[in-house]
Formats: structure tokens, sequence, C-alpha cells
């Protein structure tokens, strides 16, 4: 007998589906039609319905395309390497970590800064007269590259975006490698495995899930990236730095070509529904 | 000897980590003459004339502004969430109802970028008169921490043996009456990491602080941004850095405080969700 009945069930439901209809639904619903309208700011509440027009513009616009490869690139890169190097951190502090848990602390703490500030610390780091990265390159080699300009951006906000996100990735393997049960591994050491033999053989193919679901986390929270490129390079020298959220927020405010920013919305919902589909069947798969 | 190089490593990744975080704090104690001087690591003479004037000087930028507009509209954000996910859970965990789509569904928008839904939430406020409010960016706000909010609270309440409830209601108890008076005492501890993850998430936003807000309401991720648009004599670094060191506080002391839970509930969040 369930304690809640079935309609009980539905009252109690019923706050948060309204809720997210209105502030979520709806939207949806408004992009999906001005996608496919002529609209401007004059004329928002009489769309004039105008076929694909929208698509056809964002799909042809080099710049949006541009936005998309960043995007892609920065999402994979700084996942990959976020992985990678949580992974080893996890694995290799765990003997020190393991009786010290406040030393957790420190290594959570660029969690809790806002992305956004971590991207306006960055500008004094970096900056030329009172940052202090180009005034000690400047001390020891003579010269210090400029971080920001349109060949190095990337590169610095590839950087910028690993070593806040990183103490993440770490955190989700730190627990995975500690969940492993100690049977496993007395078992493993009893038959004579090498502790590398061991982490390759046996514990990363049970920590895989976890590696896996860590990378499209951070692959997706990449992908979608806004408030530390904006507020470090903007959208960059020359468009350099043009990330898809940063394409679609200046086509609406910069640009006011709503129709444009809308359809480009609605391309990048598709996109992301695509990959959490992608997700959930590979971890559907490796459930089984 | 390894466990040197352990010591060692941590000491690196937790530098490198949090080198933005360091340098600002540095650069806050420092005189607008002693940085011109010396931009390294180390400070001559420390002074407090950056925090002074920060907190002294209101008329242009005032701090306490925004400040007071990110504690209310977090405080909705987050009070909000609870409230309307905290039911859903129940419902979730102890029927049938909301398992089989909403749950996934909700667990899902998580991943959705929400910028997607900016523009068409741009001009509703604009039709609501929720732009530049702090209950508009409260609201948006709950968006964003509902996914967690209920996966938590499913989680937490799913543990809860259900003999509990079923005694309760063998006493004539209703099902409103077990959730808040069986339920929710048990729970609170996911309750409050709840609350405490929400408070940060929703502190730290940023996008939709910088879409919906112009002056009344601008939360401080987006106000610590003013103190840095260069008017006439160039940004006042040391100000600004003690701008962001105040700014990023009070989530930055949450999380320390409660980083045991905050690990847990992040790590159930992406490995149940």
């Amino acid at each position: 007998m369930a304690i809640v009945n079935r309609a009980e069930g539905r009252a109690y439901l019923t706050p948060l589906v309204g809720f997210l209809l209105f502030f979520l639904g709806f939207p949806a619903a408004v992009n999906l039609v001005y996608s496919i309208s002529t609209v401007s700011f004059e004329t928002l509440r009489s769309p004039s319905l105008s076929g694909l027009g929208n698509y056809a513009a964002v799909l042809a616009d080099r710049e949006f395309w541009g936005a998309v490869s960043f995007s892609m690139r920065f999402g994979v890169l700084t996942a990959l390497a976020e992985c990678l190097i949580g992974l080893f951190l996890a694995v290799f502090l765990t003997p020190l970590l393991a009786k010290r848990s406040y030393l957790m602390a420190p290594l959570m703490l660029p969690l809790m800064v806002a992305p956004a500030m971590i991207g306006l610390m960055y500008r004094l780091v970096l900056h030329e007269f009172a940052g202090p990265v180009p005034y000690y390159l400047f001390e020891w080699f003579g010269d210090s590259p400029a971080f920001l300009d349109v060949d190095n951006a990337f590169r610095t906000l590839l950087v910028v975006e690993i070593l806040q996100w990183t103490p993440f990735a770490f955190l989700l393997f730190y627990m995975a490698y500690a969940a492993i049960p100690l049977e496993v591994r007395e078992a493993a050491s009893l038959d004579g495995a090498s502790a590398l033999k061991a982490l390759w053989w046996i514990e990363l193919p049970l920590m895989l899930p976890t590696l896996v679901i860590a990378f499209f986390i951070r692959f997706i929270d990449g992908f979608r990236v806004f408030d530390n490129v904006y507020a470090l390079t903007g959208s960059g020298a020359g468009g350099s730095t043009t990330s898809l959220s940063i394409y679609i927020y200046q086509a609406f405010f910069k640009g006011g070509a709503i129709g444009k920013a809308v359809a480009a919305s609605v391309v990048l919902f598709l996109a992301s529904l695509a990959v959490l589909y992608g997700l959930n069947w590979i971890t559907g798969r490796g459930r089984r | 000897m390894l466990n040197l190089l352990r010591w060692f490593v941590f000491s690196i990744a937790v530098l490198a980590m949090n080198f933005p975080v360091i340098v600002t704090m540095i650069t806050s104690f420092k005189s607008a003459r002693e940085l011109s001087l010396n931009p390294g690591f180390w400070i001559g003479e420390p002074t407090l004339e950056n925090y002074t004037r920060v907190l002294g000087e209101t008329d242009r930028f005032n701090i306490y502004g925004y400040l007071f507009n990110s504690t209310i509209a977090s405080l909705i954000g987050t009070g909000l969430a609870i409230a309307l996910a905290f039911p859903a859970a129940y419902a979730i965990a102890r029927s049938e109802a909301g398992k089989r789509t909403l749950l996934p569904l909700i667990i899902n928008l998580r991943a959705v970028p929400l910028i997607i839904f900016a523009i068409p939430l741009y001009m509703m406020y604009q039709w609501l008169g929720l732009l530049d409010t702090q209950l508009g960016l409260g609201l948006i706000l709950t968006i964003v921490n509902t996914p967690l909010a209920l996966v938590i609270l499913v989680n937490a309440i799913s543990e809860v043996p259900s003999e509990l409830d079923e005694a309760a209601k063998m006493d004539g108890a209703s099902s409103w009456q077990v959730m808040l008076m069986i339920i929710r005492p048990v729970v609170r501890p996911a309750l409050v990491t709840t609350f405490i993850f929400g408070f940060i998430t929703a502190w730290n936003e940023f996008l939709f602080g910088l879409m919906l807000t112009t002056s009344r309401a601008v939360p401080m991720t987006v106000g610590a941004s003013f103190f840095f648009a260069a008017s006439g004599g160039g940004v006042q670094w040391g100000t600004a850095s003690a701008v962001m060191v105040l700014g990023a506080l009070p989530p930055a002391l949450l999380g320390l405080l409660m980083y045991r839970q905050i690990s847990a509930s992040l790590t159930a969040g992406a490995v149940k969700g």
C-alpha cells in the first residue's frame, strides 16, 4: 500500500510543476514561435510567422559556427583536462586525505567562488602593471606574453576554467575511489597484483561510470560557459572568445536580433537534448 | 618519501587552484602607491584603506546594496525551491507519482543551458514588471536550484524507513501531517545542506543577474564588475580587490563551514542524477 495515494501525490507535485511550466514551459513555447517569426522590439506582441528564415540566417552566420566551434573545443578540452588531473589527484592524494579530511576544504574552495568573480580576479592576476604573473615573468625572463590577445585568449581561458573546476572532478573521483570495497582491494593484493596493475585493471573499471558522468557534466558546463569568459574577455578580440552562450547574449542585447538569438537558442536546446540522450544511453548500458 | 611527494603535490594543487583568490586577497591589503611599485606576492605596508573606502564611500557604488540584493534574491531562490521541491520529493519517494517522467525531466534540466530561456523570460519580465527586482531575480534562482534540491530531498526521504509513516498513519495522521511532522524533522540535515548549497549557487549566479537587473536589484557578482568599468583613471585595483573579497566571502565561509555535507550532496546529485 502506497503511503501517499495517487491523488495526494499529484497534489504535492502540482506547485512545482505549475511553477516550472510557467517559468520554463511558457518561455520555451515563446522561443519556438519567435524562432519562426519576423520579430523586433516594436512588434513583440504581434510576431508575423515567416517560416524558417531565422534558422537559415543562424546557420549561414559564420560567427555562429565560430561560437559552436569555440564551445565545442572549450567543453571537450576542459572536461578532459579536469578529469585527468582530478583523477590523478584523487588516486595520488587519497592516502593523505583519508586521515585528514580537513585538507579537503582548501581543495574545494574554488567551487565556492562565483565563476564571474574568478574571471574578474584574473583580470587583476594577468594585468600588465598590477598583476603578479606578468610582473614575475618580466623579473625572471624579461618578457611576458599578452595573455588575453587573439592568439592566447583561448588557452588562458582554458587554464582559468580548468583550475576552477578540477576540484569538482576530483571530488567525484575521490568519493568513487573511497567507495571501492576493501575486499576487492585485498583480493587484488593477495593475487599479487601491483598497485599500478590493481589501479588499471580493477579500480579504474569500477570507477568508469563516475568517470563518464564527470566528463559529461564538465563537458556540458564547459560547452555553455558564460560567466568567467564574459567577465575576463567578453567576446574577445575579433570575437575570438565568443562561446555559444555569449553569441546568444550578444545577438539579443547588443544586436537586437531577436529572431536570430531565439533560433540559436532552439538549436542549442536541441543540441543539449542530443547530448543528454547520449549520456542516458551510455550510463543506461553501463548499468545493465 | 612518497608521502613527502604527496604533500608537495597537494600544496601545488591548492596554490594553483586558489591562485586568483590568493592574489586578490594580497592586493586588497596594498595601497595604490605600493601596488604601482610592487605587484608581487609580498605586502610591504599592509593597509586597510581599500576596505574603509569600499565600506565608507557609497555614493557611486553601493556595496551594501549589492550584498543586500544578493542576500534577498538568494534567500527567495533557495527558500522557494525547497518549499516547492520538498512536497514533490515526498510524493515521489512515497508514491508512484512523478517517478517515471517528472523526476528524470527535472534532473536533466540541470544540463540544459538556461540561457535558452533567457530571452523569453526577459520579455515576460518586462510585461510583468519583474525586471530589476529582487523578487524577479529570486524566482529565476528558484529554477536554478530546483533540480539539485529535488534530487537531494528524494534521496534523503527514500532513506527514511516507511514504517515510520505507516505508524503515524495508523494513529490517524494525514499524509500532509506525516510529511511536516515526521519526515521534515528526520530529513532536517538534508534540508540544511540543500539550503546551504542552494544559497551558494544562487549567490554565485551571474548570467540572469546581468540580464534581468540594471540598478535597483543588482546582485554582488554583477556589481563587482562595475568596479572594473574603467572610469578616467583606470581600474582602482586595490578597491576592486577589496570588493571581490567581500563579495566572495559569504559563500566561501558557508562552503568552508559545510564542506563535508556539500561534497556528499554534490556527489549524490551527480551520480544518482
